[in-house]
């Protein structure tokens, strides 16, 4: 091996020497971009499972289902999850456009997550002042968390899936602390309750 | 009054009928001024919550645990909410109450945050400095004792250069 090869390999040892002890600094100096941010949103059954959802529901009981929100946002969020609830012609939130829902929420939930963490709250809800008339249905109070709201929704009957359909559905919200403001976050979710038990 | 009951019973009527409506009249305002009031105190606690929120994001771009105001932020959150759902169904009492409460504990979570957040940037401080020292020590101590190396090397490498004896080969050819 010729003096000129071992000063090559003297130099790159120098160099990766340098390196390795400029590691601890170099970490807190330069900050690699982190993974995809996004967040989650679902609703779970009265067991915590995607299952034994309430569908056929009637008037005067309780029902119980799980509504969860994930963070990977990359820091702490302030999240809000509006319930609202709305009959087959009233508008759900769009997709494509980024649109939360016309409809006033009934009621909210605040939620504060870390990163990589997610929280499930319990939303029980009853329906009372359930009527139908004439192949229509009209559900006149919703109860959420044992707080009462007027809805005055009213459905004629479907008769391709044999039921008074309404919706009850959860919208994400996220705080933006730049414009001190929320701003629906583009995600929903559902449940179809048929109301044919009730009548 | 039994008096004017007894002679003019049709003016005691009147009398009665003004001093009722007097009686709304000066009832209404107060009521009004009541949910104005507790509208108002869920608007503050809105805010308060919000303040706390960004005081401890700061404390977590800091470098701080923010694991404990994160549990009292959905406290927080949680009573803004009852506070709104009162508000709400016109039970302005306590819409007012749990407004107080919740900016109550939102102002405790901003302090916290404001003093976890100097508390970070102070060790962050110290770590970096540590680093920093670390490196440029490291690498001063490094980097001589390579060249250290390289001298010895290259010594010993000459030395034996010099030693070797020349030899003659035979060309093939």
């Amino acid at each position: 091996m010729k003096l000129e090869d071992c000063k090559v390999v003297f130099a790159a040892v120098g160099l990766i020497g340098v390196l390795i002890f400029a590691s601890p600094t170099l970490g807190l100096v330069l900050h690699l971009p982190g993974g995809e941010k996004f967040s989650e949103l679902w609703v779970l059954g009265p067991r915590h499972m995607a299952e034994d959802y309430p569908f056929n529901v009637t008037a005067g009981v309780n029902y119980l289902v799980y509504v969860g929100v994930g963070n990977h946002m990359g820091s702490s969020t302030y999240y809000v999850v509006y319930v609202k609830f709305r009959n087959q012609t009233e508008p759900l939130p769009n997709m494509t456009t980024g649109a939360p829902s016309v409809l006033a929420p009934l009621y909210e939930y605040r939620v504060f997550l870390e990163d990589n963490s997610s929280s499930e709250v319990p939303l029980t809800f009853s329906f009372s002042n359930v009527s139908s008339v004439g192949g229509q249905s009209t559900v006149g109070n919703l109860a959420i968390n044992g707080v009462p709201f007027g809805v005055d929704k009213s459905v004629s009957w479907d008769a391709v899936n044999s039921g008074y359909f309404y919706q009850l559905f959860m919208e994400l919200w996220i705080y933006d602390p730049a414009s001190d403001g929320f701003s629906f976050h583009n995600r929903f979710v559902s449940r179809w309750l048929n109301m044919t038990a009730s009548v | 009054m039994s008096v004017l009951l007894r002679r003019r019973p049709e003016g005691f009527a009147w009398l009665l009928l003004v001093l009722m409506v007097a009686g709304l009249l000066s009832f209404g305002p107060l009521c009004v001024r009541g949910t104005g009031d507790a509208s108002a105190s869920v608007g503050e606690a809105d805010v308060a919550v919000r303040q706390a929120f960004n005081a401890t994001l700061d404390a977590e771009r800091a470098g701080a645990n923010v694991s404990g105001l994160i549990l009292r932020l959905n406290e927080a959150g949680e009573i803004l909410t009852e506070a709104e759902m009162a508000l709400g169904t016109g039970n302005s009492s306590e819409a007012a109450s749990k407004a107080v409460q919740c900016i109550g504990i939102a102002e405790s979570v901003k302090g916290d945050a404001v003093v976890l957040k100097a508390s970070a940037l102070d060790e962050a401080q110290t770590v970096f400095w540590m680093s920093l020292t670390f490196s440029v020590v490291g690498i001063a101590v490094f980097v001589v004792v390579l060249m250290l190396v390289w001298r010895w090397f290259k010594g010993g490498y000459v030395r034996k250069m010099l030693g070797m004896k020349p030899e003659v080969a035979h060309d093939e050819t």
